[in-house]
C-alpha cells in the first residue's frame, strides 16, 4: 500500500498564523487564552476563550471577504500557505488527482447566526441570498477546491471535535488506495458567536476565567481543571504519496502511517475508554508500530473532569509498561479547543515532537493522580526526535479518531 | 447623485472593480458578474433604494442599464420619484 508524506503545512490560530509562529508559541508554552469582552460575558456567562486577532483585509479583497463566512476565511488562508510551503504545482495535467478532505464541527456558523439575527431578533424576514453558501457546513472546503481548481476526490467531514482528524485519516485513505496522488486535508472553526458561546456555557463544560490568571484558565490533567475553553482558526495539510513527493524533491514533515477510527456508540457526551482503547490500538496496528516506538501524544485533554481521567485509563491500557515512557501532553491549554478544527491543529503540534521539541500542557501544576501519565508540564521539552508521535480526538457523539506520523 | 451613479457605485464596491471602467451596457457576464454574485449584489440594490424587484423583471435584466430602469421603474410605482 502506498505510503503518505505530508509535504506542507499551513496554519491560522490564536497562536499564531503560521506553522512556524504556531511552534515558537508552543516552544514558549504561551497561552492566546484571554477574557471576553464584558458584555459578552455578561449576557452568555462565558468569561474566557482563545479568539483570533484576524484581520480579512489582509488576506482578500473587500468583496472577497464580504462572500466568505470566517470559518471559510480561516480555511483559505491555512490551506494557501499548506499549498505554497509545499512547493506543490497544481496544473491541469494534476488537478483531478488532487482532492480535498476537510472537517469543521459547525461550517459557517457565523453566518447562520446572522441570519437567525436577522429573522428573529431585527424582525426582518428578508436574509443575504449568499446566506446558503456561506453558512453550509462543506463551504469551507468547498471555497479550497475552487480557489485551486482541485477536482480530485472530495469529502467534508462533520463529527464535532473528531472532525479534522478524520479529514486527515481519510484522505490519508484516498492517497493509499491510489485514487488520489495528493489531498488537501485539514479542518477549522469558528463559532465564537453569542448564539453558540450561550449554547456551549449551557453544557456546562466551559472553564471560568482563573482569577489570577485568565491566560491559564485550561488546565488539562491538573487536580483543578474546571472545563475546556474554546478557540478558534484552522490547519491545512499537503499530503501526497510518498514516492512522488520524493521524486519531487519535496521536504517531508512526517509520514502519516496510521489511523484509527471507531466510534463508542455509549452516550451522547460521555467518553468511553473501550472505544478511544480501540482507536488507538488500530492506528498502530496500521502503522505497524508498538507502543514503546511512540514517544509522543498529543492528547484530546480537554480538561473536563470525567475526560481527562477516561482518557488516561485508556493510554495506560493501549501502552502498559510503555505508558511510562511515553510523553503526553493536552495543547488545548494554550490555544483552546478547536472543535472541528482541533484535530488538524493538534496534528500541526505534533510536528513539532517530531523535531524533538515536545509541547507543553501549560499550567499543570497539580498533576491529578487520577490521570497518571508521563506529562509535559508547563514548559516544553527537548528530546532525542521519536520516531513516531500520536495525535487523539474523542467527539461528542462517541468518535474516536487517532492519528499516528512518523519522521520521514 | 442619479440611480445609475449610485448603481455604479454599489457595483464598484462589491465587486472590487473601478466605477470608471463599468460600461453600463456591458453584459454583466463580461464584468465578471455570475448569476450569484448578481442575486447577492440585487439584495443590496434593494436596500439601498428601498424596493423589491420581481423574480420577473430580475430575469431580465442583462446589464447595469437594465438594473437601472429596473429600478426606476420600481422607484415610481412605489411613489418615491
Amino acid at each position: 500500500m502506498a505510503r503518505v508524506a505530508v509535504t506542507g503545512a499551513g496554519v491560522i490560530s490564536p497562536l499564531g498564523e503560521s506553522l512556524a509562529e504556531f511552534h515558537r508559541s508552543l516552544r514558549a508554552g504561551r497561552s492566546a487564552i484571554r477574557r471576553l469582552a464584558p458584555e459578552l460575558t455578561e449576557r452568555t456567562g462565558v468569561q474566557v476563550a482563545a479568539p483570533l486577532d484576524w484581520d480579512p483585509a489582509a488576506h482578500f479583497k473587500e468583496s472577497e471577504a464580504a462572500s466568505l463566512d470566517r470559518a471559510s476565511q480561516f480555511a483559505l488562508a491555512a490551506a494557501g500557505q499548506a499549498i505554497a510551503d509545499s512547493g506543490l504545482k497544481i496544473e491541469d495535467d494534476n488537478r483531478v488527482r488532487i482532492g480535498v478532505s476537510w472537517g469543521t464541527g459547525m461550517g459557517g456558523a457565523h453566518t447562520q447566526e446572522a441570519s437567525y439575527q436577522q429573522v428573529y431578533g431585527a424582525g426582518e424576514w428578508r436574509v443575504r441570498p449568499l446566506t446558503v453558501v456561506m453558512g453550509m457546513n462543506n463551504a469551507p472546503g468547498s471555497n479550497v477546491a475552487v480557489r485551486h481548481g482541485l477536482r480530485g476526490p472530495f469529502a467534508n467531514f462533520s463529527t464535532a471535535c473528531s472532525s479534522s482528524a478524520m479529514a486527515l485519516g481519510e484522505a490519508m485513505r484516498q492517497i493509499a488506495a491510489g485514487r488520489a496522488d495528493a489531498m488537501i486535508a485539514g479542518g477549522c472553526e469558528a463559532l465564537l458567536t453569542p448564539g453558540i458561546l450561550v449554547a456551549w456555557q449551557a453544557l456546562r463544560t466551559l472553564a471560568p476565567a482563573d482569577a489570577a490568571d485568565p491566560a491559564a484558565s485550561c488546565k488539562p490533567f491538573d487536580k483543578r481543571r474546571a472545563g475546556l475553553v474554546l478557540g478558534e482558526g484552522a490547519a491545512a495539510f499537503v499530503l501526497e504519496e510518498e514516492s512522488r513527493a520524493r521524486a519531487r524533491g519535496a521536504r517531508i514533515y512526517a509520514l502519516l502511517t496510521g489511523y484509527g477510527n471507531s466510534c463508542d456508540a455509549v452516550h451522547m457526551s460521555r467518553p468511553d475508554r473501550a472505544g478511544q482503547v480501540r482507536a488507538m490500538q488500530e492506528a498502530l496496528a496500521e502503522a505497524r508500530l508498538a507502543p514503546q516506538d511512540v514517544g509522543y501524544i498529543n492528547a484530546h485533554g480537554t480538561a473536563t473532569a470525567v475526560g481527562d481521567r477516561v482518557e488516561a485509563e485508556a493510554i495506560n491500557a493501549v501502552f502498559g509498561d510503555a505508558a511510562r515512557e511515553v510523553r503526553v501532553s493536552s495543547t488545548k491549554s494554550l490555544h483552546g479547543h478547536l472543535l472541528g478544527g482541533s484535530g488538524a491543529i493538534e496534528f500541526a503540534a505534533t510536528l513539532l515532537a517530531l523535531e524533538g521539541v515536545l509541547p507543553p500542557t501549560g499550567f499543570l501544576d497539580q498533576p491529578d493522580p487520577a490521570c497518571a501519565l508521563r506529562h509535559v508540564a508547563r514548559s516544553a521539552e527537548r528530546v532525542d526526535p521519536p520516531r513516531a508521535v500520536m495525535s487523539n480526538s474523542f467527539a461528542f457523539g462517541g468518535s474516536n479518531v487517532v492519528l499516528v506520523a512518523e519522521r520521514p | 447623485m442619479d440611480t445609475l451613479a449610485r448603481i455604479r457605485q454599489l457595483a464598484a464596491k462589491e465587486f472590487s472593480i473601478n466605477p470608471d471602467g463599468l460600461d453600463p451596457s456591458a453584459p454583466l457576464d463580461t464584468l465578471g458578474i455570475d448569476s450569484l454574485s448578481f442575486i447577492e449584489f440585487m439584495f443590496k440594490v434593494e436596500e439601498e433604494f428601498g424596493v423589491n424587484v420581481s423574480d420577473e423583471d430580475l430575469k431580465a435584466i442583462k446589464t447595469l442599464s437594465d438594473l437601472e430602469r429596473q429600478v426606476a421603474a420600481a422607484l415610481s410605482a412605489a411613489g418615491k420619484v
